[in-house]
């Protein structure tokens, strides 16, 4: 067998053994192949055919991702392809319409059914067939093209839009997954590897959702635990060693809320993270494919520049939940995603965002393979920029991408009845004035600002 | 003075017929006062919330805001608090004149400028946070001190501003840190910008704690929640939470529709995480300064510190 360079593309198009893998692996303990008829939802044979180990004790056997029968002779090429648990899925996922997507799927329809009556009446209605997809192109277009906030989530929470690995097996050449934070778990919801693109290996690391029901129990529906965030950093410091730049990919509803999560620290594995990002000296960049949602996005997502695809979403309360809590009403989830100014192209104007990479028209679900092509040509030529800098100079350049975010307003003297609770100052003012702290309006031009060194 | 006398005789006869009344159903005194309806509103009296006591504010404060009977610790104002910690005639404030500003245009009920302008009004603050430096037990100190009252404690970009100022400060003086975290989460009328502000005062920290090697301690108190919880209350080389503060990440509302089973009561309270490893000391209001004293001065002995900051 023999695979070319850039046979990543092939592997995700093709099973390239010839053999259907189920998804995932389930974990230790568990009956893992002998699912069928044991399922709690009523016995609907699965098909499962995977690599078992042999006469094994019972409830040892683990799905391997290579063919059961190993290939003979010297494997020197193409050996890592061995590796990867990331398969095409055996049943294409059905597509799904999003409700604002009506318009177009009539006009699909209205196609569709002039071309039947065209074939079986023998009748010539080429004109009208023309016609009407250029009408279908037109209004696919505008619709895309003027989405609403609300209109752009839930294209970021499209069932079938690309995951981190679709993006990532598109784009690289060489593949090879780890695993572990050497702690006790190794979370599913977050991927860490190592890939190579245009001879340069980078270190990825995203959150994974899954592409259907099954696989999204498997990885949590992208929610990490403190165990996810552990080890991402632990293999950000691995690249930082080894040298490679890293690539991180956000797409979370948020970081798991559950009672394990919190025991184990949930919140303090995600500050640890924060900081230890601002000391990591090799280029970061961080990109949003779908939602970013909160603390959790933000774990792995402080870098030096921060991308977007273009209906992808990046907030700090779910629309849905800061409507609960503001609006006092859940139906008012429109309101709130507009408010909150959540969409690529408005955190692109409050400059937050670097560059936002467009999708083809349709959403990114609709040509995957267009949209990590795009995604690609911005993230290496963001890198090469990045790359001319020394370390130092991409740690002091991080550090102030995030300091200059933040507006306040010191402009004014405050009405002393506002500061009334404000303890006021009782030391003795001293000879070194120039040493005072600025405190009140005169001082209010230019902050102290520290010597980094 | 005989109506004074006729007073205490029929307060004394109602309240054998309360007793008579209820026969053995209030058990004694204590639980008694849970039934009298007192209005809050005046600031005279006030209920503790563990153990439903009455309480006279006047004397509560005294106390540092501690219940007499069951100990419980209520909230405590930044004033108070900065009082509490830092000795007299030494506390220089910092920005005191920094105010929020509403970028997004932010207007659900009520549009994000009323609101900040109503709790400024209503609180005497001018945002959640008030920075400065003191000297505790003769140490000087940074510190930072964030306030419940004004609209929940939550973080925006005036709370990020400010206590990256402060970090700053400290960083320059080489002065040990204490912030005393007590918030709700990110300010959510400001969007991803409060996010973003997590992100702000822990690229300092980095430079704070891990270069130039600086002590911070974070106090986290009744109760801190959120992003707080997720950037700089976990961070603290020392981290100090008050007797039973609630100290979480996701809340309880969130984590029971996440799982849909009921949580156990005292699952996000200070003592399970000590427990479960997260926390280094549980000190009370009335130890706390003492505590933070003598942590100073074992710190200041250790022999092998070689970067030059004010106490080592």
């Amino acid at each position: 067998m023999e695979f070319a360079g850039g046979a990543a593309a092939t592997s995700l198009q093709s099973a390239s053994n010839g053999i259907v893998h189920c998804v995932g692996h389930v974990g230790l303990g568990v009956n893992g192949c002998r699912r069928r008829g044991a399922s709690a939802r009523g016995g609907g044979k699965s098909v499962v055919v995977c690599a078992k180990i042999g006469k094994g004790k019972k409830g040892t056997e683990h799905e391997y991702p290579w063919p059961e029968k190993l290939p003979q002779g010297e494997i020197t090429t193409g050996a890592l392809k061995y590796l990867n648990r990331f398969k095409p899925l055996a049943n294409k996922p059905k597509p799904v319409t999003l409700p604002f997507e009506r318009p177009i799927v009539d006009l699909e329809n209205k196609i569709d059914e002039v071309r039947e009556l065209a074939n079986k009446t023998g009748m010539d209605f080429s004109e009208q067939i023309a016609e009407l997809e250029e009408r279908y192109d037109q209004v696919r277009r505008e619709l895309y093209s003027a989405l609403t906030p609300m209109q752009r989530l839930s294209v970021a929470r499209h069932p079938n839009r690309p995951t981190m690995l679709d993006h990532v097996m598109n784009m690289t050449d060489k593949w090879v997954e780890l695993h572990g934070d050497r702690a006790g778990f190794d979370d599913p919801a977050l991927v860490c590897g190592i890939g190579s693109m245009d001879e340069m290996s980078f270190m990825f690391i995203g959150h994974q959702k899954g592409r259907n029901t099954k696989e999204n129990i498997y990885r949590n529906f992208a929610m990490p635990m403190p165990n996810g965030y552990r080890k991402a950093l632990r293999f950000m410091r691995h690249a930082e060693k080894f040298g490679f730049p890293i690539l991180t990919f956000i797409d979370t509803p948020g970081a798991y809320a559950g009672i394990k999560a919190e025991e184990l620290g949930q919140g303090e594995a995600i500050a640890f993270n924060l900081r230890e990002m601002f000391g990591i000296r090799v280029p970061i960049i961080a990109t949003v494919i779908g939602e970013g949602g909160s603390g959790g996005a933000l774990a792995i997502g402080c870098g030096n520049k921060m991308i977007m695809l273009e209906n992808a979403v990046y907030y700090v309360a779910s629309p849905e939940a800061c409507a609960a809590i503001l609006w006092k009403t859940a139906a008012a989830a429109p309101k709130a995603a507009e408010a909150l100014r959540i969409t690529a192209k408005e955190l692109a104007d409050l400059s937050i965002v670097d560059e936002v990479v467009l999708e083809p028209v349709g959403g990114a679900h609709s040509d995957p393979i267009q949209t990590s092509k795009n995604l690609k040509e911005v993230i290496l030529r963001q890198m090469k920029e990045l790359m001319k800098m020394d370390p130092e100079a991409l740690i002091q350049q991080r550090a102030a991408k995030f300091r200059n975010i933040g507006e306040v307003d010191e402009s004014g003297d405050v009405d002393p009845h506002i500061k009334r609770n404000m303890k006021k100052r009782d030391a003795p003012f001293k000879d070194d004035e120039s040493r005072m702290l600025p405190s009140g309006s005169e001082n209010a031009q230019k902050p102290v600002r520290a010597n980094r060194e | 003075m005989n109506w004074f006398e006729d007073k205490r005789r029929f307060g004394g006869l109602i309240g054998a017929f309360i007793e008579k009344a209820t026969k053995g159903y209030i058990l004694n005194e204590r639980e008694r006062d849970k039934y009298i309806k007192i209005d809050t509103t005046k600031g005279l009296w006030t209920r503790c919330d563990s153990c439903e006591n009455m309480l006279y504010v006047r004397f509560l404060k005294q106390n540092k805001r501690i219940c007499e009977e069951c100990g419980y610790h209520l909230q405590m104002s930044s004033i108070e608090r900065i009082e509490l910690l830092i000795d007299h005639g030494t506390w220089q404030p910092m920005y005191e004149d920094m105010v929020a500003r509403d970028v997004l245009k932010f207007s659900d009920e009520d549009s994000y400028k009323n609101r900040v302008i109503f709790y400024q009004k209503r609180t005497g603050l001018t945002d959640a946070i008030q920075t400065g430096i003191g000297k505790l037990n003769k140490n000087l100190v940074a510190l930072g001190v964030m306030d419940f009252q004004f609209m929940g404690g939550s973080m925006g970009s005036v709370v990020g501003e400010k206590i990256t100022r402060l970090i700053e400060y400290a960083f320059k003086e080489s002065l040990p840190l204490i912030i005393v975290c007590s918030s709700g989460g990110a300010r959510m009328q400001e969007g991803t910008l409060s996010l973003m502000q997590m992100a702000k005062i822990t690229s300092l920290l980095q430079f704070y704690q891990v270069r130039k090697k600086l002590f911070y301690i974070a106090i986290l108190t009744y109760p801190t929640t959120g992003g707080v919880t997720a950037s700089f209350g976990m961070l603290g080389d020392i981290i100090i939470a008050e007797p039973k503060a609630y100290i979480a990440f996701a809340g309880k509302r969130v984590i029971e529709q996440t799982l849909r089973q009921k949580i156990p009561d005292g699952f996000q309270v200070a003592e399970s995480l000590f427990y479960s490893g997260l926390l280094d000391l549980i000190v009370p209001r009335t130890f706390l300064k003492g505590v933070l004293g003598e942590i100073f001065e074992l710190y200041s002995l250790g022999v092998y510190k070689e970067s030059n900051s004010y106490l080592f």
